[in-house]
Order: structure tokens, then sequence, then C-alpha cells
């Protein structure tokens, strides 16, 4: 008998106890939710029907539709009936503690009809249900609170289990993952019980895939090399920790909301409609700016014009601030990074300001010289150049730090002997600039590129898609749809599917050609 | 490094040029610098860059303005901005540090795996996690809040700091540490009294980019912060220029302050930025 049993079946009674521990909770909590929702909507119901509120209410009203203030034009003040028939206005002097919550919960019955919902961060549920003369609102606060969690039945199983699994290696041979799997499986009853299949399966199977592992001798290996790692594990836990919480649970929620619908709050699962939606193009033609392909396409153009801009605007200046000669090289180049240690939002509002039809500054040179102001978000060309011409205008001096760094890296007495052998000054920048260039404006390139192709900022401040979401790009036209355009979450979620694949795409696809190009 | 000079005409030509560029990236600064001093809401009256009328009267209203409650605006939000940038920091800075120590000394099964994911998610922007995140803060009752701000920053300081750290205890010597080992000191007592100290510069350089980035973040916080309590700085800058109502001058001098003190630090630390940045895509 192989004396180390007991590790696997602990590893795997951990899982059980962690799935069947969430999926109570899951399920305790939706009970006690819709018991008390159902308690809240009951007590507006009772009001709304002219009987007194039941036991735990904390609130409950008939109350009147809203009309104007007497005193104040602006204000919209309602009233609610009290237990002996009298009127009183809610807010004002002497309010009671919910008033401002009775109050918004009336116009939001009017806006969108009865409802009941949990309160945020407090103990309390609020319903509102019509009723004659206005609208009911009850405000419940739960008579005791959720279930308590079976330690007793947990444990026992845990124990019970733990029996069978010790058995299963006494006998040996295949018994070892029988008791093992059946052992760890025992969690799948209460489970079952909570939640049904699905989740009792999900128990049955990681027990299971554990004692699969450790009959193959895979769980003995990882051990190892655990231990062999161990304290590295031990330094990596804290930051893996924090970014599995703020990133891992984000980034499988974003994967996750893009086979939603959002309705108002409503989620429902659509499976694969809000992809197809995007890259069907949803019925728009190609030329539409709210066609996927068409921002797709918007996109690509400009980080091509970027970049290309940006490389050639910045090595071009390298190239000439290495030279020795220039008088005040480290002047300019103090005064040419400037747009780099701007931060790039005000940049952008500068710019934006500096396109401003009336009084931006560019329409005001254009005057001086005699020619006609232009209005540069009207039209496609114009507005995107706009954006390109800010883009440039921030994103050279990046490049040109980089270049200028990679060309002082060139011994000089390189140049000096290529022009002993009577090299030419193309044959010169051809053979010895170009070679030291490389290396290091490549992953310049591919980090400008990534950065261009998620320039939020520019795009958004500047021309902010005029004319008519034209110049969008991907990122933006996404944040529109969760944002700007009737809280399209879903859409928007996956959108960022989507552009994160590009993004995983072009990574792959940039890697493997750098590979090449070292071989 | 020609040693030769060219052609008084070429090299004339040369600076020319590079004049010509030079102005063209100053002017649009001249023209915050002088719309910060001159009087009016319109951006440029004039295409030149020198103010034909001075006061201060933008710098005033900007530091004077106060909402209901009688809090000054700018300070506050200035206040909000270094609040959630130091917190950022912090908490960057302390979960990265063991995490960057770990990738950089010890081999160990998952090491490549880790460098990638942490290099995946440094480049990749904050804004394809800003849907969900929406969500989730919404439904933590987060929205609004610094605290939450400071959660979602933390998403992309953590992997930047990490990747800035592994770089500069890459560049640290081994014999320290191997003397220590074998004099008989934990790792972890290594880690603390002899590494950290030695990467002082790197985590204050580290520690002043995160506080930069968090500094100069727009777009989360104008998603994220919706009550004029919380703003930070970004947001008071956006809503002062805004569809309606735009006081350029108010902008101006608001610009102006909140960019100073990180150019300032821009400038000071250029030179270690371009390396942090490019090695991460040489060494990956």
């Amino acid at each position: 008998m192989r004396r180390d049993w007991w590790h696997a079946y602990v590893l795997a009674a951990l899982v059980s106890v962690i799935v069947a521990t969430g999926t109570f909770v899951g399920y305790r909590n939706a009970a006690f939710e819709h018991r008390e929702l159902a308690r809240a909507k009951h007590a507006a119901s009772s009001v709304a029907q002219g009987l007194l509120p039941m036991d735990n209410v904390v609130a409950a009203y008939l109350v009147s539709p809203a009309v104007q203030s007497r005193e104040y034009e602006f204000l919209r003040e309602r009233s609610v009936t009290e237990a002996d028939g009298s009127q009183r206005r809610l807010g004002g002097t002497g309010a009671h503690a919910f008033d401002k919550r009775i109050y918004d919960a009336a116009n939001t019955f009017d806006k969108s009809g009865a409802f009941v919902e949990l309160i945020i961060d407090s103990d309390y549920v609020i319903a509102a249900q019509p009723a004659r003369g206005g609208v009911a609102v009850a405000i419940t606060t739960p008579p005791k609170g959720p279930e308590p969690f079976p330690w007793l039945v947990v444990l026992g199983l845990v124990v019970m289990g733990s029996l069978v699994c010790a058995a299963g290696t006494l006998v040996g041979g295949g018994a070892r993952p029988l008791g093992l799997a059946l052992g760890a499986s025992g969690l799948a009853v209460p489970t079952f019980l909570w939640s049904g299949l699905a989740m009792a399966l999900v128990v049955i199977g990681c027990s299971m895939l554990i004692a699969w592992a450790d009959w193959r001798g895979s769980l003995r290996r990882a051990g190892r090399e655990f231990r062999k790692g161990g304290i590295a594990y031990a330094f990596l836990t804290p930051t893996a920790a924090a970014m599995l919480v703020l990133v891992g649970i984000p980034f499988v929620v974003g994967l996750g909301l893009g086979f939603y619908n959002n309705n108002h709050g409503e989620w429902t699962f659509v499976g694969l409609d809000n992809f197809i939606q995007i890259l069907s193009g949803d019925g728009r033609s190609l030329s539409d700016p709210l066609n996927f392909w068409f921002t797709l396409g918007v996109t690509v153009a400009w980080t091509a014009v970027n970049v290309v801009l940006h490389v050639s605007i910045g090595v071009g200046l390298a190239l000439v601030l290495r030279q020795r000669w220039l008088k005040g090289r480290h002047g300019f180049r103090m005064l040419l990074i400037l747009p780099w240690a701007i931060p790039n939002y005000i940049t952008a509002l500068i710019w934006k300001g500096m396109f401003q039809f009336e009084y931006g500054a560019i329409n005001s040179v254009l005057s001086t010289v005699g020619l006609d102001k232009v209005n540069w978000f009207s039209e496609w060309s114009t507005s995107f150049a706009s954006n390109v011409a800010t883009n440039t205008w921030l994103g050279f001096p990046f490049m040109m730090v980089v270049a200028l760094g990679a060309l002082e890296n060139i011994p000089g007495d390189m140049y000096e002997a290529a022009e002993v052998d009577g090299a030419s000054p193309w044959q010169r920048f051809h053979h010895i600039t170009i070679p030291h260039l490389m290396p290091a404006m490549l992953p310049a390139l591919a980090l400008g590129a990534i950065w261009t192709f998620n320039m939020f900022n520019v795009i958004y401040l500047v021309s902010d898609g005029r004319p008519g979401g034209g110049t969008d790009i991907l990122v933006t036209e996404a944040y529109r749809w969760a944002f700007e355009r009737g809280e399209r979450y879903g859409l928007a979620a996956a959108y960022a599917t989507i552009i994160f694949l590009i993004l995983i795409l072009w990574t792959v696809i940039g890697s493997r050609l750098a590979k090449k190009d070292e071989e | 490094m020609n040693r030769r000079a060219p052609k008084p005409l070429s090299q004339g030509l040369v600076y020319l040029g590079i004049s010509m560029l030079t102005v063209v990236v100053l002017y649009p600064v001249m023209v915050i610098l002088k719309k910060a001093f001159e009087p009016g809401r319109n951006f440029a009256t004039s295409v030149s860059p020198v103010p034909t009328e001075f006061s201060l009267e933008h710098f005033e209203n900007l530091l004077t303005s106060a909402n209901s409650s009688g809090d000054l605006l700018f300070l506050r939000y200035a206040w909000n901005s270094a609040l959630v940038a130091l917190a950022t920091t912090v908490v960057g800075l302390f979960l990265a540090c063991t995490a960057a120590y770990a990738l950089s000394r010890f081999r160990f099964a998952g090491r490549r795996f880790g460098i990638a994911t942490f290099l995946a998610v440094q480049m990749f922007p904050g804004t394809l996690l800003l849907m969900p995140l929406y969500v989730i803060l919404h439904k933590l009752g987060l929205l609004n809040s610094l605290l939450g701000l400071v959660l979602v920053y933390a998403t992309t300081a953590i992997p930047f700091c990490v990747w800035t750290l592994k770089g500069y205890f890459d560049s640290l010597p081994k014999e320290l540490e191997e003397a220590a080992r074998l004099d008989g000191a934990s790792s972890f007592k290594i880690f603390y009294m002899i590494m950290l100290p030695l990467a002082k510069p790197g985590l204050a350089v580290t520690g002043l980019f995160s506080f930069m980035t968090a500094w100069n973040e727009f777009i989360l916080a104008s998603t994220f912060l919706t009550d004029d309590s919380a703003y930070t700085l970004p947001v008071l800058l956006k809503s002062s220029v805004g569809q309606y109502s735009a006081d350029w001058g108010l902008f101006a001098a608001g610009a102006i302050l909140t960019s100073l003190p990180v150019m300032a630090l821009f400038y000071f630390l250029q030179r270690y930025l371009v390396g942090g940045l490019t090695a991460g895509s040489v060494k990956g």
C-alpha cells in the first residue's frame, strides 16, 4: 500500500467541498432573494388593496402621482396616505427616513412599471405595485437571515469518503482509484439536492479526474515539480491571486457577457447572436459607419497611416539629431519630446480646440494666409486627417527616442572604416545604419501599432467619431455600444472579445515572423 | 557620426527644417499657455501665440470655484487624483515585487506561462476590460467610488510593475544572494533584507511611472465616476470643454496645473522609460 493515498484524497475532497460550497451559497442566496422579493411584493399589493401592512415592513404607503410644487416650479412632489388616512408630503422638513427611497421608487414605477428589488448595501427590499390613486410602495426587511451553512453534513460526508478511499487503497489495484473517486463524490448528493444534476456531475467529474490523475502518477510528478519550485510559488501567490481576482474574473465575465443581451438590467442568453450581428454587419451596407467591417477598415487604415508617419518622422529626426555638427541638438531633442510628456488626453483636447471651426487656431492660420475656413469634422477625410495629425504629433517622439538610442550605440569607427574602404553614403546607410536600427525599431513598431490600434483618447476626444461615427475605431465603437447607444452591454462585450481575438492573432503572427527573421 | 560636416547650404536647410518642425511641435503648447493667461472663453482669437492682455483670472476661477457645500473643486479633484494614483502605485508595487523577483531568479514549471500572461495583460488595453469591470463594480456598488477606481487601475498597474521590476531584478548581480544563501539565510530573508534594498532605485522609477499612468488616466475615470464629488482631474478637464459650454481659458489653466508635475517627472525619468518599454518585447 502506497502511503500517500491521502494526498490525492485531500485534493479531491477540497475540490468537492469548494464546488459544493459555491453551489450551496448560490442556491441559498437565490432562495433567500426569491422569498424576500415575494414578501415585499406581497406587502405592496396589500397596501394597494387597502389592507394593513403585515410584519417586517419598515415603510409602506400609497403614494400619489407627482404634481408640480406650488413653491418651486422645478420641483415635483408626491404625498402619501398615512395609516390614519391623513395626507403627508414626502420629503421636506420632518421627512421620514425612507421618504427619498419611496419617492424614487414611485418615479421608477412611473417610468418602467411595477418592480421589486433588493436595495444594494442594506437589508431592505423595496417593491412598487399599481394601486388606485397612485402607486403602492413597500419596504420590507427579512425576519431572519439566510440558511446557515450545513457544516455537519459536509464534514460527515468528507470523513465517510476518507474511509471509502482508505478501504479502496487497502484492497489495492483498480480499487484504489475507484475508492478515491467514490469517496470524494459523496458531496455530489447534497449538491444534487440543492441545484440539480449539473453541479452534482461537476463534483463527480472532478473526483474522477483526480482519481485518474492519481492512478497515472501525474499527481506525484506535479507534486515533485511543485516542491522543487516551492519558494517561487510562495513568492508568486499574492500577485497571482490579485491578478486572478482583478483581471481573470473580469476577463471571464467579459467573455461570458458576449453571449447575453442586456435589456434594462435583465440579461437573457442569446448564444452567438451578438457575434453574428457584428460579423454579418447586421444588414447594414459596407459603407455604413456602424458596419463592423467598415470600422475594421478604418482601424487598419488608422493604424497603418499613423505607424508609417511615426516611424518615418521619428527615424528621420533621429538621423538629423545625431549629427555632431548640429548645434543645439540636445536642446532640439528636449523640445521635440515635449508631446510625449503631455498627458495624451490633454493633447487630444488641445487639438480638438485647434480644429474648432469658429475659434480654432488652425482655421485662424488658414484665414490669415487668405484661405477659407474648413469645417474639419463635417467630412470623413478631413476628420480622419485631424485625428491623424493629433496622433502623429503625440506619437513620433517615442520612435525618435528609440531610434536615437539605437543610432548612438553604433560605434563611430565602423563608419570610418567603411569610408576608408570607399563606401558611398547610401551604402553606409544601407549596410551599417539600417541593420543597427532594425533590432530596436521592430519591437517599438509592434508596441506602437498596438498603442495606435487602441488609441481611444484621440478618436474619442478629437473627432468623437464625427461625421456620424465614420471615424470611430474598434475600441471606441465597442465603448459606444455599451455607454452611448442604449446600454447594449452584451453586444459591446462581444465586440471586445472580437478585438481581443484580433490582437491575439496579430501578436502570434508577429512573433512567428520575428522568429523566422531570427533564423 | 560623420566627422566632416556637410556644405553650409545643406546645413542651412537642415536647420530650417528642424526649426520648422520644432515650431509645429511647440505651437499648440504656446497657444494653450497664451490661453491660460489671456481673458476670454474662446480657444484662439488670433494666430499669434503671445497674449495681448495678461490676466490670472482663469487660474483664479479654477482655484476658487466651489460646489454648493463650499468644497474647492480643483483642490478636491487634485486630492482625488493624487489619492487614487498613490493607492494604485502602492498596491501595484506591493503585489508586484515578490512576483517580479520570483520570475527573475527562480526556474520553475509555469514560469514561461507566467511571463507571457503578464506581458499579454500589460499590452492589452484597459478599455477591453472596461465593460465587464463596469458590470461587476455596478453589482458590488463600487461605481462612483475611488476605491473601485483603484481596483480598476490595479488591473494594469500590477502587470506593468511586475514587468518593469523583473527587468530591474534581472540587472542586479547574483553574488550577494549566493553569499547570503551560503550563510544560511532563508529565501524570504534574502528577498527583503538584500534584494529589496538593492532594488530601491528600480522600485522608485517603477512607482513613479505607475503614478503617472494613473494620474493621466481619463476614460475609465470618466466612465466609472458619475458623481461630481468623486471626479479626478482628467474628468474635470474634459467637462470644462464639453459640447455645449466650453471654457477654454479654464481648461488651459487646469491643463497647465495638471500636467506640469507629471511633465517634470517625465523629463526626469524619460531615459528609463524607453528601456523598460521595449525590453519586454525583446526578451519576451
